[in-house]
């Protein structure tokens, strides 16, 4: 049974996943100045772990996962809360907590989990009753109590990335336009109000996040030396180890948010190109099975899980080509740091999962 | 009918899958268009660039706000001063730099382990300030020796002064560089060499008068040299902040205090809460503690036992003592428990539960109504009321007239002080109240804690008939205030007693009457220690000679003019004897002042 499950596993999706993973490894070798060491060889050892972890996910009994959406929901919300509340005692922000000794960022483990909330809850309604209000009420605070925990970190990006992924998903399931553009008036009407909730000092964190000019040296020049990385690469760039970095020496998050600016030096145009190109092959195989998948359930799940990836890559490019403003999101699986990762590969877990039992007829509690 | 249901869900799915998959591909496609414009369109300049690595970013510090009194003088102000600066990418060594400039100004070890410690801290190409204030003779001479000084330059930078020192100082506060954990907080730009304010409105107003910093993109060629400048955005100097104190009265005050060890003046117009004077002694001087080097001054602000960095205006705690009584007053009249001719007797002294009460008068005030009582400040009369009033209602008005609480003036630190209830020794103390600390309380004593400003704003409600004044420190328009008539009857009763304080022969301040301008007030003698009956009996504990901690607090509160309340006034004299002697006749020298003033 299992190793009939282990045939049929989706490998070009693994393949797709280790691949992305060496370029990671490749390029935090070459940040650390052409040494395993501190990036590399952890950023390795951790794929194979979490690879480990999400070959057992896809494995377990998918009406295991089903049944306990809301459960893992609300557990991922309790962390979440938590880090909140150890900020406040130990004066000070935070996003992290141990967990068995990893640093885990429980806003990205939550992202993770609102998909599997979302994906059951539509999973199990009507398609007819999908379009009443009545039934937006439950997936809308799914999306907004953890929006609201992430933005008092504050964490923009992250909690951008959150709205983004819930709109995605509910555009999916068939929600009215009308009501997304409507959804959109209210937010904005309801942020002063929303303002007057919070407390005065989670509120002056958002504002003096949102306002980067009390750091004009560190954003501006951050982008001055990754456009400068970037744009020196050329066509073909200048070889692998042999970025001159001397600019990117200013960069705090080269072997994180800034990974893509140092690819872009070393292999040029056709290796950026070649990371996008394997990231849009990575989100068409989840739409792929989310298309041929016969449940709702893994139908949503697939793409969620995709639309999140979309998000991370998209919004990291942009921020490092200067599209965007630089709200620290990192590059899946080529960027370091093992929060991120762990949760992409638990979700990819799950996709394969879904690949598994595309041919299910229905998910249902019974 | 459940298929096709089916099918359509399908449906939908594929088709906003599919539109979906289209929106992501464009998007990446932008992204795409982006990079190839980066890496492929203007390759070629930012290969130059990279090669020479010759851009850099440089900060403008914007100039501080300046800071001004109600009549636009300058209280807070700028000085062009000339600083010595550090590039450690400019060295070949920091080491050889700061040798050579040794010749020209004395670096002792500590300093250059300092500097050397902050090279590794900040970005190579950062400049690092290392001297600040230089005298002109030194500037001079490094200047003619630019050339033997690697990495090291001249520039101009402006120095916060406070041209009237020590008279502002707990108002304004200071700035001074941030520390490491200031750094991370928001509203404070993360430049580590630019000031910040710490303390006063320096500091809760520091987001606008910090201004806006501005940066050169410049070209470097590889020895140094600037060769163009690319871009720049000047800095804009952070706003200019109009105060409500009036500078005058403001040093008036000051050194009128300055005859005492410590102690504190506050003046509000009551109209529109202005605050015109907030003072407090002993001050310090802003000036000495931002020009370097400040370490002895500094140990000699930490080591003076009177602590001049506190503003005993909001942050001192007195017991209000006798000028509690108008509250207490207030309570009883407003709930019933005697009406304004109600009269108690005073002998001196009454007894409760075990013990006795003392008025401060040995052989009592005789028959007291409540006008009397406090024209003559009988405590005995006060023991009776509060006694059946219960703490709960006196704590109910005294919240009302604006006591316990902190008020939104920007000023950082006050202290809330104590408005003691039942629930509050509950909840702080874990044990029940006892009737006789009722007692206590009505006269101002015991657990009752106010701060000298707030007597100037309960002061100023009483005055206005119950207009809850909101004090601001910013000059203000006229402002309407929330009239509150809940108190209004009362408020006549007592202000015709405060009138009779100052105003007629029996009251405890007559000796401080003006003649053109009549004002109204109330006394106060707060004790600091109880005093025993062996002490009470040889009548010698109010001798002047007492040692100083030991004596008593003075304070004065008041309003003028007694008819039409334009000005309210605390004056609180630490260890200074009784309110009638010492604080009355301070409030009397300002009232005069002001009235003199012609506002």
């Amino acid at each position: 049974m299992i190793f009939q499950k282990l045939k049929n596993l989706n490998y070009l999706l693994i393949f797709l996943l280790i691949l992305l993973s060496f370029i990671g490894a490749a390029g935090l070798y070459s940040a650390a100045d052409g040494s395993y060491q501190p990036w590399a060889s952890r950023h390795l050892i951790r794929f194979y772990v979490f690879l480990l972890i999400a070959i057992v996910i896809s494995i377990i009994d998918i009406k295991l996962i089903y049944k306990y959406c809301y459960l893992l929901f609300i557990i991922s919300l309790l962390l979440l809360i938590s880090v909140e509340v150890i900020g406040v005692l130990g004066k000070g922000a935070t996003r992290w907590i141990r967990i068995f000794g990893l640093s885990i960022q429980p806003s990205e483990i939550v992202k993770i989990t609102i998909i599997l909330a979302l994906a059951k809850f539509y999973n199990d309604i009507k398609f007819e009753n999908v379009k009443k209000i009545s039934y937006l009420f439950f997936p809308f605070l799914i999306l907004i109590i953890p929006f609201i925990f992430v933005v008092i970190q504050p964490d923009l990006g992250t909690s951008l990335s959150i709205i983004t992924l819930g709109i995605f998903i509910l555009f999916i399931v068939g929600i009215r336009l009308w009501k997304f553009i409507l959804g959109f008036i209210a937010t904005i009407i309801s942020i002063p109000i929303l303002l007057q909730f919070i407390k005065p000092y989670q509120r002056e964190r958002i504002i003096s996040f949102l306002n980067p000019e009390s750091d004009p040296l560190g954003q501006g020049y951050q982008l001055i030396q990754s456009k400068i990385a970037l744009g020196s690469g050329g066509s073909t760039g200048k070889g692998f180890l042999q970025g001159t970095q001397s600019y990117l020496e200013y960069l705090p998050e080269k072997q994180t948010d800034f990974i893509f600016t140092l690819i872009g030096e070393e292999f040029g145009f056709l290796g950026t190109i070649f990371i996008i190109f394997l990231f849009v092959l990575l989100i068409a195989v989840c739409y792929f099975i989310s298309f041929k998948c016969f449940h709702s359930f893994g139908k949503i799940l697939a793409l969620g899980v995709a639309s999140n990836i979309f998000i991370y890559v998209f919004m990291n490019i942009a921020m490092v080509s200067g599209l965007l403003p630089v709200v620290g999101i990192p590059l899946p699986l080529i960027s370091y740091g093992g929060s991120v990762m762990l949760s992409i590969m638990i979700s990819m877990g799950l996709v394969l999962n879904v690949d598994l039992n595309y041919n299910l007829k229905k998910l249902n509690n019974a | 009918m459940f298929y096709s249901e089916q099918k359509k869900q399908i449906t939908t799915y594929n088709r906003r899958t599919f539109f979906l998959f289209l929106l992501k591909l464009s998007l990446f496609t932008a992204v795409g268009w982006r990079i190839y414009n980066i890496q492929i369109l203007d390759s070629s300049k930012y290969e130059t660039l990279s090669k020479k690595n010759q851009i850099d970013l440089e900060i403008i510090f914007p100039l501080r706000g300046k800071i001004f009194d109600r009549n636009n003088i300058l209280i807070a102000d700028n000085e062009k001063v000339y600083d010595v600066y550090l590039i450690p990418e400019n060295t070949k060594s920091i080491n050889n730099t700061l040798n050579s400039l040794s010749k020209f100004i004395d670096i002792d070890f500590a300093k250059r382990r300092k500097i050397i410690q902050l090279t590794s801290k900040v970005k190579k190409f950062e400049k690092i300030k290392i001297f600040e204030n230089i005298s002109w003779s030194n500037l001079e001479k490094i200047e003619t020796n630019k050339y033997n000084l690697e990495g090291i330059f001249i520039a101009e930078d402006h120095l916060r002064i406070y041209p009237y020192k020590e008279v502002f100082s707990h108002l304004l506060g200071y700035i001074s560089k941030p520390n490491q954990k200031e750094l991370s907080l928001p509203f404070i730009s993360k430049m580590p060499n630019l000031d910040i304010g710490k303390e006063g409105l320096e500091k809760s107003f520091n987001p606008l008068l910090v201004g806006k910093a501005g940066q050169r993109e410049i070209e470097v060629n590889s020895s140094g040299r600037v060769i163009r400048e690319i871009s720049k955005v000047d800095s804009i100097q952070g706003k200019e902040l109009h105060l409500s104190l009036d500078l005058r009265i403001q040093e008036y005050a000051v050194n009128l205090l300055q005859s005492y060890r410590a102690g504190s003046i506050n003046v509000i117009n009551i109209k529109n809460g202005e605050i015109l004077c907030m003072a407090s002694t002993p001050t310090y001087d802003p000036n000495k503690i931002i020009k370097k080097p400040n370490k002895e001054y500094w140990d000699s602000i930490l080591s003076n036992s009177l602590s001049p960095l506190t503003n005993r205006s909001l942050q001192g705690l007195y017991s209000p003592g006798s000028t509690f009584k108008m509250i207490v007053a207030i309570a009883a009249l407003k709930y019933g428990v005697i009406s304004s001719k109600s009269t108690h007797s005073c002998s001196g002294k009454i007894e409760f539960g075990d013990r006795l009460y003392h008025c401060w008068k040995t052989n009592g005030h005789g028959k007291m109504d409540v006008t009397n009582a406090i024209t003559q400040s009988c405590d005995v009369f006060f023991y009776e009321i509060s006694k059946k009033l219960g703490i709960d209602k006196i704590a109910k008005v005294a919240e009302d007239f604006g006591l316990g609480q902190i008020f939104d003036i920007s000023m950082p630190n006050q202290k809330k002080g104590i408005i003691p209830s039942k629930k509050w020794k509950k909840t702080t103390l874990g044990e029940s109240w006892y009737a006789g600390e009722t007692l206590i309380s009505g006269i101002g004593q015991g657990f009752v804690l106010t701060s000298p400003f707030q007597l100037a704003v309960m002061t100023s409600i009483i005055a206005s008939d119950g207009k809850i004044v909101e004090p601001t420190i910013l000059k203000s328009k006229n402002i309407n205030f929330k009239t509150n008539s809940k108190y209004s009857d009362e408020i006549k009763i007592i202000k015709k007693a405060m009138f009779n304080v100052v105003n007629i022969n029996k009251g405890t301040a007559f000796k401080s009457r003006l003649q053109d301008v009549k004002f109204s007030g109330k006394t106060g003698t707060s004790q600091v220690r109880s005093i025993s009956l062996s002490e009470r009996e040889s009548d010698e504990f109010r001798k002047k000679e007492q040692e100083w901690k030991k004596r008593d607090h003075a304070l004065f509160v008041g309003y003028i003019p007694y008819d039409d309340p334009q000005y309210a006034i605390s004056v609180i004299i630490e260890h200074g004897g009784s309110g009638a002697s010492t604080a009355a006749p301070i409030a009397k020298q300002v009232f005069n002042y002001i009235h003199k003033l012609n506002l």
